[in-house]
């Protein structure tokens, strides 16, 4: 026997997915989070669960969590004492960084402070050209007495970045070789491994933010390691990254900042993985939960990587999922504003005070109780029962908030909140769709998190999307993403470089160069030969413009056809982004990125067809769906009584222990056999 | 018109999609722009217009942009009967005086957008281009005195017909410049930016009918609504202000701003009558500029939320004097305004500390501090043009220090990287630093100014600078005391240096020889010896300040 597990962990709750490979089970396990220390639950959840369940920790093979540790190290500000080594007449560049200030209207708004005070961002004598000729030799007298005053000063972590290095990291790797001799036990990160690329002050941003999560991260993972050894399990575990993929624990130590932004990346790649056994390629992803909703597009050639994106404010350039997030969740605050507007979130009652329904002591109107009036929302008692609601508080507040306020009866109003809000998640489903180039209506949505199964058929029909997917537990759905990751790691260097016969010796050398470094880690990762994958990009752009766009390179042996099919590729992806493309105008490569994949076996999802019976209604009630129909009597059903094969028609609403999911009017679900609920829209054309 | 009733959905959601299609239209500009000032810099807007051409949402980059479109609709419908125009078309304009944005460098391009063959809608985007003629390389000079020299004029002429470009109007322009190549490029981008608004206007009118364009009345009304709730909030009373801008070193006088606002109830009047007459100076600023720069700043103060749309205008009065260096009239100069926007902002601010001392912030720095060099690159023998705006202090607010190195108020445009503009330039950038000791000391410092030192890398660069603030530095409030002021250097080769005016144009420069720009720092707010003193040890320690300042200044023992 031998089990998987995943293992997500949230603010409020810690998931575990499970997955006994002999039994083909799948079953899931949840326990109250502990954000001063993550890995206590953890530890706590495994324990639990191996009691439980009777499993031995030697049958574990595999052991995956999210860690929320280098995020919260910087939203906390609680990183390492960590200092800045740059060129000279370049240490305030963290801190003027592109001179902009974060709200264009905000006058109190200031810009977040400087990881690194004024007092420790040192600077060398050393100057490298554009080309990566040296202008300046470096003053290594003085990079040794910099490092000797810092670590006289007690600092943990070291940060070097020096211009150009992207093009020539010889000086880069001096300091680091004098790091090294003069102050071994600090933590060192060098910009021209973290992120080789050019644009400095993203490379310097995030080459400091990685320094300063280094040591937390080695800490973490020590403690990880102990915790997990002392239940003996032998299983090596893994971390996921901010792409989606998963990495050894030892790896994270080196990059904790391709951790930063991993958060709602694991739901990404369980959204994948879930529709990828309907068939269905193009899909959007949309997980609402509390406080925001988190929403991703993938196309035929996977999930979207942006490469730049702040954080607290801070600028990390890492490879992560694109991944759009709005302030829009069940506890969302509905207001009228002073123009006379209803307003949705962002601010939200979270799990704390809560909805006014759930009666603990919140008293602002919320998207959730909007959805208890409208009858979506079971009005007496969720979670299988083990919550009660309270719909007279729910219309208390809307009634004292948004009804005095503008004339509307109480249903008028619920209806108007549950619109605002979807209209906000509409407007950021754009973001990444139509903003990007897609046909929204050519996609599905994937509707998970506890509150997105609510809000999905509306959302669906708003965009023109005739498909819904729901996966099996929407509630817990990043813990299976968990179980469905592969192993990867990317890698970039950045030549600007025009397109011909020329570049070719040159483009193959960088292939072959990331190549062998992506052989290595995977050879570190101990996959084997044939679950190797590379894939290649090459970021593209047409000469003199300033932005690039990411095209596919053909796998083998460099030649021309291949670096023209990329060109061809870039200009039809110019035109799909930008609605034209210049075939007479010449391209340059950019920047040359590889990816190293190692392929894992997923677990397979399944569920038994019904044996007997009919799948029934537990009970109806009246549910407002739309201006058409008004309040019907519906009928609910419970998910837990559904087998596969089985179908309804819409209106309906399907309960179940994390979600409830409404299926308007026009539309037919169906529960397939991989145990995922899929609603078609029947109607022709809406749009 | 308070008191009027919006429908309160339908503007949230109508609202939410038209600024999702002002947002796309300018995303789309962004990137598929070519020029390092619309993509790298965002120096461009982009906006939706009822069929009357009244702003309805727009997606600024920079506030200098709002409203910025405001006339371009209206000129060209002045222009053109409603029947000529037609699906397909595409109008363009650059003169302020004639319909065009708040100076020449800003192209704007409007389209009509039809459904069931009517005139439902309009969209439109601006852009900064950078060069347009004119007397320099980047058409903005210290020393024109008149719009003939900043560039071509372009009223509101039609440009595409039938979904086409019309070539010949693209030649005009393209002739005028001296960087041909990157203005085809940024032309197209705006036109296929505005392609992309017209479907989508298209695709929403398709859904929502009549109630589209209910709503983007609604919108407005909203507006009006919003900002007059903000204003009632405001003591009744009439509050005076004035400061000069010290731009010109070449001028006679200085120009005064001056500003008596009266609010009564729900109506706020600014009125400028006071101010200097215009000036034979590209400083003067038009009247749709001055009434970007008084939205900005009472949307700032009163409601960063307000959205953006002609509603607002209807919620204040502004009086200025035609002929007025804030009302300029035919043929002033106006390629520099900034400077002079700016300083709008802070006479608005300073009227206003005595009834909002907790929202208002003592000065910035100027934010007009732009530096050009232009040649020909050895490297690839093509002429070059390097535009650059650099940031200053911000001013200190009652409860924080102001930012160092940033842009305030009418701008916010980034830098370029500098290994971008190396590997672009013959240019190499020495440093790039926080000023000690240039923020006015106060209980709360205000932000640091910046030092840029370029050397030239090859022979006969020109310079082109123009900075605000180098003899009137930003004062501060409540006993704070005022930023240190900006200055532009020559360094020569044999090490000695010399102070160049605070607008001079085409300085020429060899190899080796560097051009050093200091900007101004930001006022301080309150007492400097009521610093803590944790906070002026960190920035002793820091190099924000140095001995003699923490110890003459803020008294640190």
């Amino acid at each position: 026997m031998s089990v998987l597990i995943g293992i997500d962990v949230g603010g409020t709750f810690t998931d575990f997915s499970c997955f006994d490979t002999d039994r083909r089970e799948l079953f899931y396990y949840k326990v109250s989070s502990t954000p001063d220390d993550p890995s206590r639950a953890i530890v706590n959840g495994l324990k639990e669960l191996l009691e439980q369940r009777g499993i031995d920790p030697l049958e574990i093979s595999y052991l995956a969590h999210g860690t929320t540790v280098a995020t919260n190290a910087l939203i906390q500000k609680k990183g390492g004492k960590t200092a800045l080594i740059t060129t000279k007449g370049f240490r305030d560049l963290l801190e003027i960084g592109r001179q902009t200030r974060p709200s264009l209207y905000e006058l109190d708004k200031a810009g977040v402070p400087p990881i690194v005070p004024g007092k420790y961002r040192c600077e060398v004598r050393e100057r490298l050209l554009y080309d990566g000729s040296e202008y300046q030799p470096l003053d290594e007298e003085g990079t040794r007495e910099t490092v000797r005053y810092l670590k006289q000063e007690g600092i943990t972590s070291v940060a070097v970045c020096t211009l150009f290095s992207f093009v020539n990291p010889a000086h880069e790797r001096r300091i680091e070789e004098i790091l090294q001799e003069e102050f071994p036990e600090a933590y060192v990160s060098v910009s021209n491994r973290v992120v080789p690329e050019f644009r400095e002050y993203s490379r310097m941003s995030t080459t400091v933010v990685n320094a300063f999560l280094g040591p937390v991260m080695e800490q973490y993972v020590t403690n990880f390691q102990d915790s997990i050894r002392s239940l003996g399990i032998k299983a090596s575990p893994y971390i996921t990254q901010s792409n989606g993929s998963i990495i050894s624990i030892q790896e994270t130590k080196k990059c904790p900042v391709r951790t930063a932004l991993s958060g709602p990346s694991a739901g990404v790649v369980a959204a994948e993985y879930v529709t990828s056994m309907c068939g269905i390629q193009n899909l959007i992803t949309f997980d609402m939960g509390g406080t925001s909703a988190d929403i991703s597009l993938i196309s035929g050639a996977g999930y979207r990587l942006s490469s730049e994106k702040l954080l607290e404010g801070y600028t990390l350039r890492t490879p992560m999922i694109d991944i759009e997030t709005v302030g829009a969740g069940g506890g969302s605050i509905a207001y009228i504003d002073n123009g006379g507007a209803l307003k949705v979130g962002p601010q939200s009652a979270g799990a704390k005070p809560g909805p006014a329904a759930y009666n603990r002591g919140g008293t602002q109107p919320t998207v959730t109780d909007a959805n208890v009036l409208l009858g979506r929302l079971n009005p007496e008692r969720i979670l299988g029962g083990r919550m009660q609601v309270r719909r007279d508080l729910a219309e208390q507040a809307l009634h004292r908030e948004i009804c005095e306020k503008t004339g509307l009866d109480v249903i008028e109003a619920a209806k108007g909140v549950i619109a605002v809000v979807n209209s906000n998640m509409v407007r950021t489903t754009r973001i990444v769709s139509v903003e990007r180039g897609y046909d929204v209506r050519e996609f599905a949505l994937v509707a998970f998190g506890g509150a997105g199964p609510l809000h999905a058929c509306e959302i669906a029909r708003e965009l023109g999307i005739r498909t819904v997917i729901i996966p099996p537990s929407p509630g817990t759905l990043c813990s299976l993403g968990l179980l469905a990751a592969d192993i990867k790691y990317d890698y970039a260097r950045t030549a600007l470089l025009d397109v011909g016969e020329e570049a070719l010796g040159q483009v193959s050398e960088l292939f072959a160069g990331l190549e062998a470094e992506g052989r290595a880690f995977l050879d570190k990762e101990g996959v084997p030969e044939a679950s190797r994958q590379f894939v290649r990009r090459i970021d593209a752009r047409y000469k003199m413009q300033n932005y690039e766009l990411s095209v596919p390179m053909e796998d083998g042996p460099v030649d021309l056809d291949k670096l023209l099919r990329a060109v061809e590729a870039f200009h039809a992806e110019h035109e799909k982004n930008y609605g034209y493309c210049n075939r007479t105008q010449p391209v340059q490569f950019v920047n040359f990125r590889l990816t190293a994949v190692g392929q894992r076996q997923k677990p397979l999802l399944q569920i038994a067809a019904r044996q007997q019976g009919e799948f029934m209604p537990v009970g109806h009630r009246p549910v407002y769906f739309d201006r058409e129909t008004g309040f019907v009597d519906c009928p609910i059903y419970n998910r837990e009584e559904m087998y596969a094969g089985d179908r309804l028609t819409g209106p309906a609403v399907i309960e179940q222990m994390d979600s409830t999911i409404v299926i308007m009017p026009g539309w037919d679900a169906r529960l397939e056999e991989t145990g995922i609920l899929r609603l078609d829209s029947c109607t022709g054309g809406e749009a | 018109m308070q008191g009027n009733k919006v429908d309160a959905i339908t503007v949230e959601i109508v609202g939410n999609l038209l600024l999702s299609i002002a947002e796309e239209i300018g995303v789309a500009l962004i990137k598929s722009s070519y020029s390092s000032n619309i993509k790298e810099r965002h120096d461009c807007s982009s906006a939706v217009f009822d069929a009357q051409g009244n702003l309805i949402a727009q997606a600024e980059h920079i506030p200098m942009h709002l409203g910025s479109m405001l006339d371009s609709i209206q000129a060209v419908m002045a222009r053109y009967p409603l029947a000529e125009i037609a699906e397909g078309d595409m109008f363009i304009a650059n003169d302020p005086y004639k319909g065009g944005g708040s100076h020449l460098p800003d192209i704007v391009v409007a389209a009509p957008v039809f459904a069931e063959g009517r005139l439902i809608a309009w969209v439109a985007n601006i852009a900064h281009h950078s060069d347009i003629g004119g007397i320099v390389p980047g058409s903005t000079s210290g020393e024109v005195t008149n719009i003939f020299q900043e560039g071509i004029r372009l009223p509101a002429l039609r440009v595409c017909r039938n979904g086409e470009v019309m070539q010949e109007i693209f030649d005009i322009i393209i002739g005028n410049s001296r960087t041909p190549k990157e203005r085809v490029g940024d032309l197209n981008a705006q036109v296929a930016a505005n392609r992309i608004g017209i479907r989508r206007i298209v695709e929403a009118y398709e859904k929502y009918r009549e109630t589209l364009e209910t709503a983007m009345q609604d919108l407005q009304i909203y507006a009006e609504n919003s900002l007059r709730a903000g204003i009632a909030k405001i003591k009744d009373g009439v509050y005076h202000f004035y400061d000069y801008v010290d731009d010109m070193d070449n001028l006679e006088e200085q120009v005064k701003i001056d500003v008596v606002i009266t609010v009564a109830g729900d109506d706020i009047t600014l009125d400028f009558s006071s101010s200097s007459p215009q000036v034979p100076a590209n400083i003067n600023v038009t009247y749709g500029g001055l009434l970007a720069t008084v939205f900005y700043t009472l949307k700032a103060l009163i409601d960063p939320h307000i959205p953006s749309n002609s509603g607002i205008y209807r919620a204040f009065k502004v009086i200025a004097r035609p002929g007025s260096v804030i009302n300029a009239e035919e043929p002033g100069p106006i390629g520099e305004r900034m400077s002079t926007c700016q300083r709008v902002v802070e006479v608005i601010l300073g009227a206003l500390y005595e009834v909002m001392p907790e929202r208002v912030m003592a000065c910035s720095h100027d934010g007009g501090t732009s530096v050009n060099l232009s040649g020909v690159n050895p490297r690839t023998g093509d002429f070059f043009i390097y535009p650059e705006g650099v940031a200053g202090g911000e001013g200190a607010h009652a409860f924080r220090d102001g930012m160092s190195g940033v842009q305030v108020h009418m701008t916010n445009t980034s830098n370029l990287p500098v290994e971008v503009l190396e590997m672009e330039n013959p240019l190499l950038v020495e440093n790039y630093s926080l000023r000690a000791d240039s923020g006015g000391a106060g209980k709360f410092r205000g932000g640091q100014g910046i030092e840029r030192t370029i050397c030239m890398l090859a022979d006969n660069v020109r310079f082109t600078g123009h900075g605000g603030r180098q003899f009137i530095p930003a004062w501060g409030l409540d006993g704070g005391q005022e930023g240190a002021a900006g200055s532009f250097y020559l360094h020569r080769k044999d090490g000695s240096r010399e102070r160049l005016s605070s607008v001079c144009t085409g300085v020429a420069l060899n190899r080796g020889e560097k051009i050093q720009v200091l900007t101004p720092g930001g006022g301080g707010f309150g007492d400097p010896k009521l610093r803590s003193r944790e906070a002026v040890l960190r920035d002793l320690e820091d190099g924000k300040i140095s001995e003699e300042q923490a110890h003459r200044v803020y008294g640190l023992e």
